[in-house]
């Protein structure tokens, strides 16, 4: 398979989310030519529609940077590195103000100020509400990017890979290699500099709350390429995705809704007893005693428990106004009515907190790459506050925009390895069959198989020996995979893109699987049922993975701590 | 429950731009025991048969438009369109933009009619 289009420019943002956006405006307006890659149709794809709209920034007169700060690092317990969380809160304000002016709308009261609500573990209110949730978000995003002359926004194009410089440049990213699905053309996009805003690899929980893209490539190439990735076994969960109906599994009922002060809802099991003490327990303390009750035999057929607010003393008129929203309002067109029905739900991944590690400039360990989460992992440790991810996607993604857009000032193209170039074209050609040699349901029974490993194994609770099993299945999941191929199509092979995603996957799966097993520990979001004690003394670090060819080499990197 | 009423049969429009041959309709046979959006019918019926193309992201709340189908003549959201066991369908790309393969469309080409 040959290279048949070429482009040229100086930042290429892999990822078409409220980050990429946001970094492709950043490097724009100070002048450089961007090209957007987008795995789907803009607006119509990734990570960010899925978010509710919360949104958090120190604007309340009681607040302050310095809370925020403090805030997050608590949260993370302990894990997220500080120069960034000082980043995240000295930004936060501004960024929302830039979103105004790319058109965004956020709920105000009626004196025109903010509304701010508060969420657990923010000492002032600090939450901002996004007018029609990360869909109102990222068109208008989307709207500034098209009305630029410098960005040009590459629809339905899926990235394979990373390309590197030449021999003394080998640890320099000057650009990718991609697939246009709407031509079929094997685009080489030669760049001075790459953002990666790919997100996160929720979907590969069997139980996740987020659109099939988060599959997690990105965080594959830029650690092909070489690029610390750090954490990886911190994923966020939420306590109630839906489990069944399966056309309405993935979207969530609010766990917060269930407090007295809401709707005074529970979690009950298969035969009407409550699973949650009141007051409700933080998040990720509930999410084990629910996965608990799941492992006891006290949960549905489909392996989930009920959400219901059907008996609230609030009464249902409550019930109803808090519950008119879209999201519930999909969940209704499904058949179930949430204010009087038991919904099915289980813990579901629903955000990736580790990732490619990045520093205040959002620079990798890659020369030329950049970073910005949800792909980037090290800002908020082993939890996050509501509301944070999506001011990361602006601070940093802003960050990173113009930090790339000053390395592509300050540097020329440089030639890519013509190993690096054939290395990934021969790749690719290897899974296509000439000879009409494929098995069609192989990719997604294998798929299916690795999904329900991650999801028993690398769940809210984990523990030594499942890991170890998950890191055996994902490896025989690669090696079967590796002898599969699909079809020649010229135009949206699809099949092929299946391929390529579960290719990633499964390295993203092994990652998690390592990672998990180093961390001998518990400590927010993970939970190892072998060792249930965070332990500061030896676990206040990053664990680390590093690409040594084939195999990674595992290690540990130390968190980032400002000076007093 | 008799078995044909845990299967939707579907009539699936079928287009391979590459080849120029003219668009025809292919039938499937989902077995299914509950009321199933389509948007979900049709990720199954990329499973059984994945030369069959779809597009599959959601933003779960009904509002992005990745969905968007005819289905028995109508264009409609997938996400929260619903179809029961036993039931027929047929299902075609929206017809406001230009086809890319099967039923998936190119949001960024509204076909000259859906202009005016």
């Amino acid at each position: 398979m040959k290279i048949t289009e070429n482009l040229q420019t100086d930042v290429l943002v892999i990822g078409g989310g409220a980050a990429g956006l946001r970094a492709a405006l950043a490097a724009a307006e100070s002048g450089s030519q961007v090209i957007v890659t987008n795995k789907g149709p803009l607006t119509k794809s990734g990570i960010t529609l899925t978010a509710a709209g919360g949104m958090q920034a120190p604007f309340h007169p009681a607040d302050s940077e310095e809370q925020y700060f403090k805030d997050t690092l608590q949260c993370g317990y302990g894990l997220g590195d500080q120069n960034l969380a000082k980043v995240l809160a000295a930004d936060a304000c501004s960024r929302i103000l830039d979103l105004e002016r790319y058109g965004t709308r956020f709920v105000r009261d009626t004196e025109g100020h903010f509304s701010l609500g508060q969420f657990p573990g923010q000492s002032q209110p600090r939450n901002l509400f996004v007018k029609g949730g990360g869909l109102g978000l990222v068109s208008s995003l989307a709207k500034a990017c098209q009305a630029h002359a410098n960005i040009l926004i590459i629809d339905d194009f899926f990235v394979s890979g990373l390309i590197t410089g030449q021999s003394s440049q080998e640890n320099v990213a000057v650009g990718a290699i991609g697939i246009n699905l709407r031509n079929g053309q094997l685009t080489l996009i030669q760049a001075k500099a790459v953002v990666m805003a790919t997100g996160g690899c929720q979907w590969l929980w069997e139980i996740n709350d987020c659109p099939t893209d988060a599959t997690g490539e990105g965080l594959v190439y830029a650690y092909r390429a070489g690029a610390d990735l750090i954490d990886m076994e911190m994923v966020l969960f939420y306590p109630s995705v839906i489990v069944w109906p399966p056309s309405v599994k993935g979207a969530f009922a609010h766990y917060e809704f269930l407090a007295a002060d809401i709707l005074d809802g529970n979690i009950y099991d298969h035969v009407g007893n409550s699973v949650l003490p009141k007051p409700l327990p933080i998040r990720n303390e509930a999410m084990q005693l629910m996965a608990k009750a799941i492992n006891d035999g006290r949960g549905s057929e489909h392996g989930g428990l009920f959400w219901y607010v059907g008996n609230s003393p609030n009464g249902l008129k409550r019930v109803r106004e808090t519950l008119n929203i879209a999201q519930y309002n999909y969940i209704k067109s499904h058949g179930i009515d949430p204010a009087t029905d038991k919904i099915e739900v289980a813990p579901g991944a629903h955000y990736l907190l580790g990732g490619i590690h990045i520093n205040e400039q959002c620079q990798t360990t890659v020369n030329g790459l950049f970073a910005t989460p949800e792909c980037a992992g090290n800002f908020d440790g082993a939890n996050r506050l509501a509301g944070s991810g999506i001011t990361a996607t602006q601070v940093f993604g802003a960050k990173a925009g113009f930090a790339a857009h000053q390395w592509a000032v300050a540097n020329q193209y440089i030639d890519a390895n013509p190993a690096s170039i054939e290395q990934e074209t021969w790749r690719i050609a290897g899974k296509i069959s000439t000879t009409n040699n494929y098995q069609g349901t192989a990719i997604s029974e294998l798929r299916n198989r690795l999904r329900t490993a991650v999801q028993s194994y690398a769940g809210v609770n984990r523990n030594g020996e499942g890991l170890a099993r998950l890191t055996k299945i994902a490896k025989e999941i690669r090696e079967e995979l590796s002898q599969l191929q699909v079809p020649e199509v010229k135009v949206y092979n699809q099949q092929l893109i299946d391929l390529l995603q579960l290719e990633s996957m499964c390295e993203v799966a092994m990652l998690v699987a390592e990672c998990a097993l180093m961390r001998q520990e518990s400590r927010g979001h993970h939970y190892r049922t072998d060792f249930p004690r965070q332990d500061d003394q030896n676990w206040l670090k990053h664990t680390l993975a590093v690409s040594m060819g084939i195999e990674p080499r595992f290690a540990t990197k130390p968190i980032n701590m400002l000076s007093e | 429950m008799t078995e044909s009423n845990q299967i939707i049969s579907v009539k699936a429009y079928r287009f391979e731009p590459a080849n120029q041959v003219k668009p025809y309709f292919q039938n499937f046979e989902v077995k299914c025991s509950e009321p199933i959006s389509i948007m979900a019918l049709l990720a199954k019926i990329h499973e059984i048969d994945p030369s069959f193309a779809c597009r599959t992201s959601t933003c779960f709340k009904g509002k992005c438009g990745s969905c968007l189908i005819r289905v028995n003549g109508q264009d409609v959201l997938g996400c929260t369109t619903l179809v029961n066991p036993g039931e027929s369908i047929v299902v075609e790309p929206y017809s406001k933009f230009k086809v890319i393969r099967d039923v998936v469309v190119d949001f960024r080409e509204p076909l000259s009619a859906a202009k005016e």
